[in-house]
């Protein structure tokens, strides 16, 4: 299961095992690291809490992985949650249905917002040749402005009791909403590596020419990864509803930088072609055991900040070296 | 006469200098005297050593052996400063403008003028821009414009400009006309004499010998990395000029045991096909049968591989037809050009040719990847031994099929290049450069291969800038130059001297009809 | 105008929402500066000032917002668009305490009526300058004690509690910090911890949630707006916990309704609705001959409990 080169599961490559046991190695020394400094950090209660807290940059992470797989970037999707969870909570909040009904209109309609705003950004860069920055740095407006308008600028609330009981499921202390975005991780890796598709990603980003004058038609490869992207983005705004019980025109701000800082934590490179959602995997749970851990230690908000920034670029660096030592 | 230029000495002398790249000679051994103020033409084939001299001068390349004096003392090769020092300028092929920056800032890029305070003196700037762009005829374009405003011509002549305003004694034009249309080639032409009159040396590398014949004083040509004789140009011919640079002996080495069978139809025509490069009237019309080998031979920029890629649609055409099996068709893009049995080997193997990075299997299967896998899930156990499969049938050498393809020497490469192209099974198959960077032993592999497929009936057009290459592998070597065909010749009709006359164009032939 | 108001709307970065603009001379035009419309609160105080407006009908009201809490230079920009359109009163809710201060001096100096409303101008930076300016506004300190004290007295004497602060560095986010202090002080109950979540929904509930690890014995929240309490209440109840409880600050519709349901202990609600329309009615009085305000008016703040 963990590989993070393009090279398939059969073949597992020594830079592959190198590659994937260094996050993991950095991600084992920081678990043990919080273990012996904090009494209250290995038990169950708070890695159910981890586990919560980074379910929804997990999800955009692999969406995000997509993106960046094929050399773009998506700074939209904060947004795109914000507008995707309006949405959604808007349908669930309609009366004269049944609450299973609104249910399932809801979650169509959230993960339908997210589609549409992905579609917009990949067609748009794509057709156009524009740098994915740029128009995503639009989509972050529009769908910012959007959920605004949608929402009228207010918190909506008063989900049915269902849907709200659903988001604090269970099973021995793992949340659900955690289960569903390990599952997209297990579905993301089936994608990128077992299908066409998935190959088309990575081909994508290491040599676009090459892919094209092969015959494959690269504006639509290009679109579905942008897509993917913003159906995450939709699903994570599902988690988001599910989990705090409303939906926030405001919420998601700088979820991007999270998701990106995962993916590229996670190994994938931010020129594109080389990575996997393995890597983003433990990409999150750095993120999220960092963010936890350093304040079981009692370390002040200030400081916390610092460190997480120093780890995001300290990451990179090492990255930079083992990109440097595998491509030889 | 005789008498006089014997008492100037030689401004440049080359004697003897040798630069060997791993065990290929790049020069063997080449002399070239270059006089005080005379303008000296550098010809020869691709590959005869002109820019590895050229480099070597301006310090981008160690000289392995051999001297080198310019004006009379020993010159320091080999670092970029020693050059400049001396006075030797280059205006390379390819630009080296800040493409950004203004005209003004351009020419005095590499001595930017200073004020007291260490900023820049802009006024300084533009006034040497005036007049170093008023040297070569551009008085009156503003200093303050971007290079990227200016079309390509206007371009090289900046960059002429650039070289001319510092004192330089040789100046060296690498191509310079390459880029020029006829009015600019005049007056590039009187700002050589210019320079001339002013006792710079000007060491003109070119292809175009009519140009040559029209401008300089002598003549030296290289082989293969060897100087073969240096005339006055008023002593000799441009037929004679042809013959010294393909050698009187041709080797006829055929690997050709050619057309064991006879060829099929006609598997593909082009009908008038005018790429958007071409800018005249006339468009290409050739065919090829099954089992055929086409080859092209032109100079460069002679728009051989912007044909292949108009056929191919990787890039839009500017009118004209393709036919498939005589019946007329119509690509939007290079998946249409797939679908219909055409394969295309391009020049490029790193940027176009192959995904350097991922492994070898999934190289080979990018093409065929959705015809090998319909349901649109990939089994790598069938990917591998498709690998495996083409790997032996050309005698790849690799690890494993799950080795990156970079990790291959570039024979092998090209063979993951052509088995890709296989696995999807083409009626016709474009090759361009199919040997480029690939060693000796590797290239008859390849062209064994190529052999084999048109045993089985595959039609190709080949695209290459070796003729000994050509010659070997083509049935027919349709000649090309200025984007039309100068000629075709049968088997039985080419010499390396008449592919090179058709080459150079008409005028080269018009002289010898003279 | 109508264009301004499209084109601020697609571009999203600046809100321009006017009512009409009449070209009648004697009718005072009040220009309106609000914080971030993305805040559920100014965008009630928006709609509030909006009905007022269209009630009194003797006014007419151009309202600005911006795209975010901190956006001050929007704020200058809408000051300095004012002086050149000549309005009569400018109400202004300043994103930030210390550099509007030049701008409304500037204002003052053009004859305008200037009223600072919802958070205060910074003294000194006022003193410096040599404005004088009164405040209409909640007491953000008072109204955070308020809530404190609703906790504190539903809590054992030195019971054990943390509070879940606003942006670090904004001024309602300290008064408000300060606030649950004096009640800490006062009832001795036991500060544990203290933390940002930056206003924020998902960051409260992810912060909290830590906190409540590293310290199980908590027995009390204090959060410094609604949208974090609503954070604090959803992370307790994953936690399984109904022994803790929790306050909060703005009495928005979603936390009202918890108050209602008995998950959240009180909220403050300060008015926010009427706000900018009791500040544009003391400007109109100012414009048409009222004498002057001076120091601190303090608009009503009440406690919301079950």
């Amino acid at each position: 299961m963990s590989d993070t080169t393009v090279t398939p599961t059969k073949t597992i490559t020594v830079q592959g095992l190198l590659q994937s046991t260094g996050i993991g190695l950095a991600l084992f020394l920081l678990i043990v690291f919080f273990s012996l400094s904090s009494e209250h950090f290995l038990t169950s209660g708070n890695i159910s809490n981890i586990l919560t807290q980074i379910t929804i940059n997990l999800i955009l992470g692999v969406g995000m992985t997509f993106v960046i797989l094929i050399g773009g970037i998506d700074l939209s999707v904060g947004s795109v949650l914000a507008f995707s969870s309006v949405v959604a909570g808007k349908v669930m909040t309609m009366t004269g249905l049944g609450d299973g009904t609104v249910i399932v209109f809801a979650v169509m309609a959230g993960l339908g917002t997210g589609m549409l705003c992905g579609l917009m950004n990949g067609a748009i860069s794509a057709w156009w040749g524009l740098p994915s920055f740029i128009i995503t740095l639009g989509m972050l407006n529009i769908a910012r402005g959007g959920a605004l308008h949608v929402a009228e600028a207010r918190t909506i609330y008063s989900f049915p009791y269902a849907f709200e009981e659903f988001g604090s499921i269970s099973f021995f202390g793992i949340p659900i909403l955690f289960l569903l975005a390990l599952l997209l991780v297990l579905l993301a890796w089936l994608i990128l590596n077992f299908t066409v598709f998935g190959r088309m990603v990575y081909g994508i980003g290491n040599n676009e020419e090459a892919v094209r004058l092969a015959g494959h038609n690269v504006f639509r490869y290009k679109v579905g990864a942008f897509a993917i992207c913003g159906t995450c983005a939709g699903l994570g705004a599902l988690a988001y509803m599910a989990r705090l019980n409303i939906a926030s025109p405001i919420a998601g701000i700088a979820f991007e930088l999270d998701a990106i800082a995962a993916v590229i934590i996670g190994g994938t490179s931010l020129a594109g072609g080389r990575g996997s959602v393995i890597g983003t995997l433990m990409g999150a749970f750095i993120i999220g055991v960092l963010a936890n851990g350093l304040i079981l230690m009692g370390l002040n908000d200030f400081m916390r900040q610092m460190i997480t920034g120093l780890v995001i670029i300290v990451a990179v660096i090492v990255d930079y070296y083992r990109a440097k030592y595998a491509n030889v | 006469m005789q008498s006089v230029t014997q008492l100037i000495p030689d401004l440049l002398c080359v004697s003897d200098l040798k630069k060997h790249f791993g065990g290929v000679k790049a020069l063997d051994g080449v002399d070239l005297n270059v006089r005080q103020g005379e303008v000296h033409a550098l010809v020869g084939e691709n590959g005869a050593g002109k820019s590895t001299l050229i480099k070597v001068l301006t310090g981008i390349h160690m000289p392995t052996d051999g001297q080198i004096s310019f004006a009379g003392k020993p010159f320091d090769a080999g670092s970029p400063h020693a050059s400049k020092d001396v006075g030797i300028q280059v205006v390379h092929q390819e630009f080296n403008l800040l493409e950004h920056l203004s005209i003004a800032e351009n020419i005095s890029i590499e001595d930017l003028p200073t004020s007291r305070w260490g900023l820049l003196n802009r006024t300084e700037m533009r006034s040497r821009a005036v007049v170093a762009i008023a040297a070569v005829g551009l008085d009156g374009v503003n200093v303050n414009r971007p290079v990227s405003s200016l079309g390509i011509a206007h371009r090289q002549l900046i960059e002429i400009a650039r070289s001319l305003q510092s004192d330089s004694k040789l100046l060296i034009l690498d191509e310079p006309t390459a880029t020029l249309t006829e009015r600019e080639k005049v007056k590039l032409f009187k700002i050589i004499q210019n320079v001339k009159e002013q006792g710079v040396s000007v060491l003109f590398v070119s292809h175009h010998l009519d140009e040559v014949f029209q401008i300089c004083d002598r003549v030296t040509v290289f082989r293969n990395g060897k100087t073969v004789i240096t005339q006055d140009i008023d002593q000799t011919s441009p037929s004679e000029v042809v013959s010294h640079m393909v050698g009187r002996h041709v080797d006829h080495t055929d690997a050709s045991a050619a057309q064991a069978v006879p060829f099929g139809p006609i598997a593909l025509r082009t009908k008038e096909l005018k790429t958007i490069a071409n800018r005249s009237e006339q468009g290409v019309s050739i065919a090829v049968q099954s089992g055929e080998i086409l080859g092209i031979a032109g100079l460069v920029g002679a728009g051989r591989t912007e044909f292949l890629r108009a056929i191919f649609a990787a890039d839009k055409s500017n009118g004209g037809t393709v036919y498939i099996k005589e019946k007329q068709v119509k690509f939007r893009g290079p998946r249409d050009a797939i679908d219909a049995g055409i394969g295309f080997v391009t020049e490029d193997r790193k940027d176009e040719g192959l995904i350097l990075q991922m492994p070898i299997s999934m190289n080979i299967s990018m093409v065929n990847l959705k015809k090998l896998f319909r349901t649109g899930l990939i089994r790598h156990f069938a990917e591998h031994h498709q690998a495996v499969k083409y790997g032996d049938n050309l005698q790849m050498k690799y690890g494993k099929t799950a080795d990156a393809a970079a990790s291959l020497s570039g024979g092998n490469q090209q063979k993951i290049v052509l088995a890709k192209w296989l696995a999807s099974k083409p009626a016709v198959l474009l090759l361009d450069e199919p040997t480029r960077g690939v060693d000796v032993g590797a290239k008859f592999e390849i062209y064994g291969i190529l052999r084999a497929l048109a045993a089985e009936g595959v039609a190709m057009i080949v695209v290459s800038s070796e003729l000994p290459e050509l010659m070997t592998l083509s049935d027919r070597i349709a000649v090309m130059a200025d984007h039309k065909i100068s000629g075709v010749l049968t088997r039985s009709e080419y010499s390396e001297e008449r592919i090179l006359q058709l080459a150079y164009g008409q005028t080269v032939e018009q002289r010898v009809a003279q | 105008m109508k264009f301004m108001k499209l084109a601020a709307v697609a571009a999203t970065s600046l809100m321009v929402l006017t009512t009409s603009v009449s070209a009648d001379e004697e009718r005072p035009v009040v220009g309106l500066v609000m914080k971030s419309l993305a805040n559920e609160f100014f965008q009630n105080m928006l709609v509030g000032a909006q009905a007022h407006a269209e009630k009194r009908g003797d006014y007419d009201l151009i309202a600005v917002g911006m795209q975010n809490e901190t956006d001050f230079e929007s704020q200058i920009n809408a000051v300095n668009n004012f002086i050149t359109q000549g309005v009569d009163a400018i109400v202004l809710a300043p994103a930030d305490s210390r550099a509007m201060v030049r701008p409304l001096k500037r204002a003052m100096e053009a004859g305008i009526t200037v009223i600072n409303f919802d958070v205060a101008l910074d003294t000194e930076a006022k003193e410096q300058q040599g404005v004088e300016l009164a405040f209409v506004g909640p007491d953000n300190r008072e109204g955070a004690k308020m809530a404190g004290d609703a906790l504190a007295a539903a809590l054992p004497s030195g019971a054990k509690v943390v509070i879940i602060e606003g942006n670090p560095g904004a001024d309602n986010a300290t008064q408000r910090r300060l606030g649950f202090e004096d009640s800490i002080a006062q009832a001795g109950l036991t500060l544990l911890d203290s933390r940002t979540a930056y206003w924020e929904t998902e960051e409260a509930n992810s912060v909290f949630a830590n906190m409540l690890t590293a310290n199980p014995d908590i027995q009390g929240v204090m959060a410094a707006n609604d949208s974090m309490a609503i954070g604090v209440v959803q992370a307790l109840s994953s936690a399984g916990r109904d022994d803790i409880l929790v306050v909060g600050f703005d009495n928005v519709p979603a936390a009202a309704q918890l108050v209602k349901e008995g998950k959240l202990l009180a909220t403050v609600d300060q008015f926010g609705t009427e706000m900018a329309a009791n500040a544009i009615d003391m400007a109109i009085d100012v414009v048409q001959g009222a004498p002057e305000l001076e120091g601190w008016v303090r608009t009503p703040i009440e406690l919301v409990t079950q």
